[in-house]
């Protein structure tokens, strides 16, 4: 295969590290220039070029949850405020998820215009999850009914006039929101970010000349595109179904049916999402872009690494799904948790393709985005605060081997803040920070464990908020694999008493109550009989399986004196407990 | 009697040794296998080969210098002795956790780095301190009596310690260690609050677990080192290369291996600094490009720059962007790198879709690029340089290796006619793709981290780096290229040109505007106290002492600290009160932005301690009283990307004097390296036998 005539393959790789270089480039000054942990630490945001026709052309970001979410939001942006009112060095702030695209309201957008030779030549922007966007709780996590509750609406609206910032907007929005120091310094890091996307991409514009750029963003699609379909054509053709459940949207006790039919066709892949429940009345409603970030992420998985992440790639893949339904809600759904449901819905989608593919899909992971936030005023300061963290659960067990221990969910990728940098910040001690032994879905290979984190809020009153799932539904095994153990959020925990206070809560805390949440774990690959018993005996060594846990659900005998495998008996009982099951 | 001071690099291949004669700055080096068994015998075995090719008959040695990555590979390995790590009752899972990210976005198949120290050896005991140092729960000595049984039973030979909150605190960490030298007399201990008491618990303590992990093996590994020499008569003074640029004497390596883990990597930014001060150039970038990658570094004001978030086993790549958590934190000072797949041996392929890549795939030693002629078939950027006229099949390496031009020419050519181009097209274009590879690293080191290139000068390493500095300099617009003479041996005068260094740090969050000024200054005083002990074992006279201060501050509420100089002496309020403004000041050069009216506070004090050691003279080369006719080799014809095949002059650098200038576009030759200038600029040789090009 050739690339087109149009551009020389050296121009064509220069340029592609050079569009590489910029929006890295981007990517480093608002991180760098960001106020907030959340942007600054964890990474909670993303930076894309578009074309002046509004395609991807390169995006760059560590959370790959927001991979369709800008291939919305940019284009329905530029067409909603009029590419005809928008100039040189303006900056459109959005979050309006309902009338341009997006996640959830916490994540705030900047859209900015490339000029180059007096006309736009292409678009910069930027997507940030900024901790608190107003609203019913600190953190903005509340279990809502609608999305006026979800916090402030930001329709498209100009931030920046030709690099001024318009002091009412910025006012007009810093009202309504907490956190008002770390909010205002992301807002400007978005600024920077931009201004310097922009600049940089119109000397490149400049340096090859619009013709050869245009030709190589062409040829880039092209290329992506080839490599992506070359790919797709090696699965085996079909149609692969699956359904699921999520727990219930936080409102009404009633699981959220998800149904998936992915068909791999000659040179493209359909996510059907019919069938999937009409949208809820509490949060668990995600933008028709959360369920195409589903396609490419899964898409992208399963490929090799050199298949880019641009407008070629959207080309090679559909994502069906039917209006008012969760994973396609409209106005005025409420969308806090779009991502908890988005990431049920990304993991039945894997468990559907490992009918088609079961060497290469890892069993279900900790299938939540565990959203945590709470705040109160810091008896030492007086002053108010707000804090949001999503915790670690485990990773699915593989066809090969076990599952991670402790890690996000697949597309999320944020990092934990440390414990010492919490408490010297905040009226916070944290008790624990473990593994939950016994947490892994069983299995020949086993799922990862989920993590325990206790919160003690030691002198205040404090409201506390999750905004979360997988207390009812477990995640899955694969192929004989059990599931693991699902989410419990337990308030003041006690030995032998620990009552679960539900997946989607916020509770007023008196001062001195502690708040334990418990993630899930991994599903399992495989019977765990026929896992090896030296494997369990290392687990166990570990203090990761229980004895009792070894002998019921693998099968393996173990002297708890010597701590060596009994050969024999672990036959006989596997041998009895196969014939049973 | 001509005295030699020595620097000794043992890789995982060869054992490199680089000699200046102290009096003549005469430079010889030599390059032996390295022994995995017992790499003591390696080192002598490259002190040995330096005496044999000394021509005075030198027997002295008054300096040995070493670097080893002895450390970083028995991490990688996750070879080393039995290690145990005991912590607060709650968190013995940190070495699982970590930070609770996955390295890699999209692979199903990936692992987080497993832990140097088994579960079942995390050992918890129970304690709490809090976060303003107070005591929650007392320290049970119990449990401690009982991890000491633990870690007998499991022959424990090291142990790391790492309790919640002790670095504000570190009593219950002390005490701890009193107890387990007491019932476990044998057992090395690494206590977090000495190695580096900073916040961030995992990153402490997986700083304090390398450390407990090396402390054995490098321990035995300098004893026999000492003893080897010793046994030779070699009565020469023995320090060890730092992560952090600097030396250290053996007895304190043996204490505090985690600060030797990247000892060799970075020779080429400290040679950068060194050879910029000699030229009054204090803002540098530096790139040492070798067989499979280049390293990218940064001086700043003098000073090379530190690496933030390092982890040992995952260097920053410039194609990885910000994935983190794929190797093990290291919080010592570590000196800033970039590195990214592109080097002489870096081979340029076609992808299924019809796209030329270069790299990250390198040729390597074996076979080499096609031109090596043993048995390399796939076009590397070596071929290109080649084919282009810009290196010369007769003189490489002095002439020693007669390169293949048919068979590079033959190797190119199928790559061209797959693309549909002319070869000298082709192989411009390998060329071209690797130094835009490069260019993202020096983007990265440079304006990523919020430095304009056009404000440094670049000087160049490595063998191949001369080859491409020109085009990289121009597509930068530094200031200048400097290009040293034998580049592909200056990187290891980075081993030999640098001083003795240690580092102190703990972390105490306080705002600035209300700080305990007499616990800033105690803190500082103590720092000072035990640098100045330190130094003095380390023999270091006290006028070579340099003591400097500073501080890492940060808006309130910020969870990213800069680091700030801080002066001398007893300090009042009115000092920190200038901290403050000059936080402002740098938040707003490195940021862009500064937040006057909010508060700040000190997280972190810090002394870099110093013990100067006196610098080699490098040689000078004699004034030039004439042009620099006579040093042309020939002439031939070398491919450039706007003018094409134009006939050039080719230097010989062994024949240039001080003074002497070159207009490009022109080669200049010499045993180890060839340097190109391009058309529209000129090289003028300094007396220190540089070649400086500018922009004509």
């Amino acid at each position: 295969m050739k690339l087109s005539p149009k551009i020389s393959p050296i121009t064509y790789e220069v340029l592609r590290h050079a569009f590489f270089a910029i929006i890295e480039e981007m990517s480093a000054a608002l991180k760098r220039s960001a106020y907030s942990t959340n942007i600054k630490t964890r990474a909670d945001f993303s930076c894309a070029f578009f074309d002046k026709d509004c395609r991807l052309v390169v995006q760059a970001f560590a959370q790959p949850i927001h991979l369709a979410t800008m291939v919305h939001l940019v284009p329905n942006t530029i067409r909603e405020y009029g590419p005809e009112n928008i100039g040189p060095d303006d900056g459109i702030l959005v979050n309006d998820v309902h009338r341009v695209g997006g996640t959830h309201l916490n994540d705030i957008s900047l859209v900015s215009p490339v000029y180059y030779g007096g006309e736009v030549v292409g678009y910069v922007g930027n997507i940030a999850h900024h901790i608190d966007v107003g609203g019913g709780v600190p953190g903005s996590l509340p279990v809502s009914t609608s999305i006026y509750q979800d916090g402030l609406i930001i329709p498209p609206v100009k931030l920046v006039r030709g690099g001024e910032v318009q002091r009412d907007v910025m006012e007009l929005v810093m009202a309504n929101v907490r956190g008002k120091k770390e909010n205002a310094g992301d807002f400007r890091a978005q600024i920077a970010a931009n201004r310097l996307g922009a600049k940089r991409f119109a000397e490149l514009y400049k340096r090859y000349g619009k013709e050869v750029v245009e030709n190589f963003i062409d040829e880039l699609f092209n290329h992506t595109e080839k490599r992506a379909r070359e790919q797709i054509r090696s699965l085996p053709k079909g149609d692969y179904e699956e359904e699921g459940y999520a727990d219930d949207d936080g409102v009404e006790d009633r699981p959220i049916r998800i149904k998936v039919k992915v068909s791999i066709k000659d040179d493209k892949v359909v996510f059907d999402f019919t069938g999937t429940d009409a949208q809820r009345k509490g949060p668990m409603n995600a933008h028709y872009g959360v369920a195409r970030g589903i396609g490419a992420y899964v898409l992208k998985c399963i490929m090799g690494e050199d298949v880019a992440i641009n407008h070629g790639l959207y080309r090679c893949f559909e994502v069906i799904v039917p209006r008012k339904t969760v994973l396609n809600a409209e106005y005025p759904a409420s969308l806090v948790g779009m991502a908890e449901v988005g990431t049920r819905a990304l993991e039945i989608t894997f468990r559907a393709l490992a009918k088609a593919l079961p060497d290469k899909i890892p069993a279900q992971g900790k299938t939540c985005i565990c959203n945590l936030s709470f705040g109160g005023v810091n008896p030492k300061t007086g002053e108010e605060y707000v804090f949001y963290e999503t915790i670690a659960g485990g990773y699915g067990a593989r066809p090969n081997k076990d599952g991670m221990e402790a890690v996000q969910a697949h597309w999320q990728n944020t990092e934990n803040s440390p414990v010492e940098e919490l408490e010297a910040s905040l009226p916070v001690i944290i008790l624990r920070y473990e593994l939950i032994p016994d947490s892994e879905g069983a299995g020949k290979y086993r799922g990862g464990l989920g993590v325990r984190r206790d919160y003690w809020f030691k002198d205040h009153a404090a409201t506390f908020s999750a905004l979360t799932d997988v207390a009812k539904y477990p995640p899955l095994g694969l192929f004989g694999g059990l599931p693991a153990r699902p989410l419990r959020i337990i308030r003041n925990p006690k030995d032998g008493d620990d009552t679960h206070i539900g997946s989607k809560v916020t509770v007023s805390l008196e001062p001195n109550e502690v708040i334990s949440v418990q993630t899930p774990g991994g599903g399992g690959y495989g019977n765990p009989l026929e896992r090896d018993p030296l494997l369990v005996l290392s687990d166990v060594i570990q203090g990761k399986v229980s004895l009792k846990r070894a002998r019921e659900v693998y099968g393996v005998v173990i002297n708890p004196e010597t701590m060596e495998i009994d050969w024999k008996e672990t036959e006989s009982l596997r041998r009895s407990r196969m014939r049973v099951g | 009697m001509p005295r030699y001071r020595v620097g000794v690099d043992i890789g995982g291949t060869f054992t490199d040794a680089v000699a200046i004669d102290e009096e003549s700055g005469e430079i010889i080096t030599a390059k032996v296998p390295s022994t995995p068994q017992d790499p003591s015998a390696g080192f002598i075995a490259a002190l040995e080969e330096i005496l044999k090719k000394a021509k005075n008959g030198a027997r002295e040695f008054r300096l040995i210098f070493h670097a080893t990555t002895l450390g970083t590979n028995a991490i990688l390995e996750g070879k080393g002795p039995t290690t145990g790590f005991i912590t607060t009752k709650g968190f013995r899972d940190i070495l699982e956790i970590q930070r609770q990210i996955k390295p890699k976005l999209y692979d199903l198949f990936q692992e987080k780095p497993k832990p140097l120290v088994p579960r079942n050896l995390c050992i918890e005991v129970s304690e709490r301190i809090g976060p303003d140092g107070e005591v929650l729960l007392p320290l049970n000595e119990d449990d401690v009596k009982r991890a000491a049984e633990t870690l007998k039973k499991n022959n424990v030979v090291s142990v790391a310690v790492c309790l919640i909150n002790s670095y504000i605190n570190p009593n219950h960490e002390k005490r701890i260690g009193d107890i387990l030298r007491k019932e476990c007399p044998k057992l090395f201990i690494s206590l977090s609050s000495e190695v580096n008491p900073e916040f961030r618990e995992y990153f402490r303590a997986s700083t304090t677990i390398i450390n407990a992990f090396l402390m054995p093996l490098i321990s035995e590994y300098l004893d026999k080192v000492l003893s080897a020499l010793t046994t030779r008569g070699i009565a020469a003074e023995l320090y060890i290369m730092q992560s952090n640029g600097g030396l250290a004497p053996p007895e304190f390596v043996k204490n505090r291996p985690a600060y030797i883990v990247e000892s060799g990597p970075a020779a080429g930014v400290i040679a950068g600094q060194f050879i910029g001060s000699l030229l009054g150039e204090k803002d540098l970038i530096t790139l040492d490009m070798g067989g499979t990658t280049a390293k990218v570094g940064l001086v700043e004001r003098g000073m090379y720059k530190l690496a933030v978030d390092y982890e040992v086993g995952s260097m920053a790549r410039a194609e990885l962007g910000f994935t983190k958590g794929g190797g093990y934190p290291l919080r010592t000072p570590v000196i800033d790198l970039v590195e990214v797949g592109a080097g002489g041996g870096s081979i340029a392929w076609i992808d299924q879709a019809g796209a030329l890549h270069v790299g990250p795939r390198s040729a390597g030693a074996e076979p080499g690029p096609v031109c090596y002629g043993k048995g390399g078939t796939e076009p590397t950027v070596t071929d290109a340089n080649l084919v282009l006229g810009r290196l010369c099949e007769e003189h490489f390496l002095g002439g020693a290796v007669k390169l293949d031009k048919q068979g590079a020419t033959n190797a190119l050519k199928k790559l061209a006619e797959a693309l549909g181009l002319e070869l000298l097209e082709a192989a411009y274009g390998v060329i071209e793709i690797a130094n835009a590879s490069m260019l993202r690293a020096m983007r990265s080191i440079s304006v990523e981290r919020g430095y304009d290139p056009r404000d440094f000068s670049f000087i160049v390493f490595g063998g191949a780096g001369p080859l491409h500095a020109n085009a990289l300099a121009a597509e930068l617009e530094v200031k200048r290229v400097i290009i040293p003479p034998s580049p592909g041996v200056a990187s290891a005068l980075g081993l030999i040109v640098t001083d003795v260094k240690h580092d102190y740090s703990v972390t105490r969050i306080q705002r600035l505007d209300t700080a305990n000024v007499d616990e800033i200054n105690a803190t500082y005083s103590r720092f000072e106290a035990e640098a100045r002990a330190q130094l003095a074992r380390d023999g270091i006279a006290e006028r070579d002492m340099r003591l400097l201060r500073f501080m890492d501050v940060r808006y309130v509420g910020q969870s990213y600290e800069l680091r700030l100089p801080v002066p001398h002496g007893k300090l009042s309020r009115k000092d920190l009160e200038e901290i403050i403004v000059a936080f402002h000041e740098e938040h707003e050069r490195v940021y862009g932005h500064a937040e006057r009216t909010e508060p700040v506070e000190m997280v972190n004090l810090r002394l870099e301690a110093i013990g100067v050691i006196v610098k080699p003279r490098l040689k000078r080369l004699n004034k030039a009283d004439r042009p620099a006719d006579n040093a042309v080799i020939h002439v031939r014809n070398v491919y450039f990307r706007d003018e094409g095949l134009v006939s050039c002059k080719v230097y010989d650098r062994r024949k240039l004097l001080s003074g002497h200038v070159i207009e490009g576009p022109a080669i200049v030759e010499e045993h180890d390296s060839t340097t190109v200038i391009l058309p529209g600029y000129s090289a003028e040789v300094d007396e220190l036998g540089n070649l400086i090009i500018l922009k004509m």
